[in-house]
């Protein structure tokens, strides 16, 4: 009897401590949980440099596809058109430029009308609201490029620019109507190619 | 390793549709901004023609082959012409005023207003009479017929018999020249 008294006296004795363990297990987590609120109200700050390298850059596209030069005025008179072009650009501050310049790709087809060689297509700049359009009357070459807008450093296209974004520079060419071209359609293409230092 | 083909398809497909893309990517559409755009010019030249007389008037004058010898002048022109199929240069007098002397729409026999053309890169034209009522021929073009630039130079020479009927006055009429092209 007395060993099963014991046992017993044991299993009270052993009962009573699971149920003081499970109050502190829960006291703790109670603590643990009144702590974590204090822990996340804490501020602490970080700084982080952030830099990017923006270089010199130009883009250019031009509005039409296709370009038809008409006469305007007396006969024999020149056949003339528009083209817009417009380009996005960015130049170095202190010693950019940015040139955007046409030739064209292939002389007029077919041989019997109109020569780019011979100086027939020429044309003026204008309507850019950055850089120099180009002066005066260009003439257009197969081999070399001619320019239609330079823009000096610092420049930039777009908002706190000087320019929109794109800008837009318009190219009028001008064909001779030489009585010595036989009659026909004649195409070519001109290319526009834009540089950023 | 065996490569078969199942394996290789399914690794080649793609890495081909996607340098076909990256291609495609590096040339700039057209509108879309890139290095350099381009765009075509073309023109579309048709047959046409012009003509301009050179002096505002002709004095035709008497002949140095003695009295009654006929008056002749000479009218230059410049005329620019470019013909798909063909083309003509005509001439139409408006009557000599006064009416005292001599007539390019009723002359009297042997009293015609005549000429002879002169008409390079096209057919010149001699012994025409002048009319007030008609265009009468100076020249006619062929097909792809093309001038100069600046201009080829024809002549009409001008003779209109002296007749004694012809009352002592300065007479004055007016050639209207009509180029066209084809």
């Amino acid at each position: 009897m007395e060993e099963q008294g014991l046992q017993v006296n044991h299993e009270v004795t052993s009962r009573t401590n699971s149920i003081s363990e499970a109050w502190r297990r829960l006291l703790f987590g109670v603590l643990l949980a009144c702590l974590v609120p204090a822990a996340s109200a804490a501020t602490a700050t970080a700084n982080q440099t952030l830099s990017v390298a923006l270089g010199p850059i130009g883009k250019v596209a031009v509005v039409q596809s296709s370009v038809l030069l008409a006469h305007t005025g007396t006969i024999f008179a020149d056949f003339t058109g528009s083209i817009t072009v417009q380009y996005e650009l960015r130049t170095t501050i202190a010693s950019g430029s940015s040139s955007l310049t046409v030739k064209a790709g292939s002389e007029f087809s077919p041989a019997t009308g109109p020569s780019i060689a011979r100086g027939d297509l020429t044309y003026t700049c204008g309507g850019a609201t950055i850089g120099a359009a180009c002066s005066g009357s260009q003439i257009v070459g197969t081999g070399s490029q001619t320019s239609v807008i330079t823009v000096g450093s610092g420049a930039c296209t777009g908002t706190g620019c000087a320019g929109s974004n794109p800008d837009s520079a318009i190219v009028n060419l001008t064909l001779v109507d030489n009585p010595a071209f036989k009659t026909g359609t004649y195409s070519t293409n001109l290319i526009f190619s834009i540089s950023a230092l | 390793m065996k490569l078969n083909y199942t394996s290789f398809s399914r690794f080649f497909k793609p890495a081909a549709a996607l340098a076909l893309l990256s291609a495609l990517g590096a040339l700039p559409a057209f509108g879309q901004f890139g290095p350099s755009a381009s765009t075509n010019v073309s023109v579309s030249v048709g047959a046409e023609a012009s003509i301009q007389i050179t002096a505002s008037s002709t004095p035709l004058t008497a002949g140095s082959g003695g009295a009654f010898s006929s008056y002749t002048g000479t009218t230059n022109f410049l005329f620019k012409i470019r013909t798909k199929n063909s083309g003509s240069i005509t001439v139409r007098f408006s009557e000599f005023l006064p009416n005292t002397g001599p007539k390019i729409g009723t002359p009297a026999s042997g009293d015609a207003l005549t000429y002879d053309t002169v008409i390079p890169g096209g057919t010149a034209y001699s012994a025409q009479t002048a009319s007030t009522t008609t265009d009468t021929i100076v020249g006619s073009f062929g097909t792809d017929a093309r001038s100069v630039q600046a201009g080829n130079a024809g002549t009409v020479t001008w003779t209109l018999p002296n007749d004694p009927a012809y009352k002592a006055d300065t007479y004055t009429a007016n050639a209207t020249f009509t180029i066209s092209a084809t």
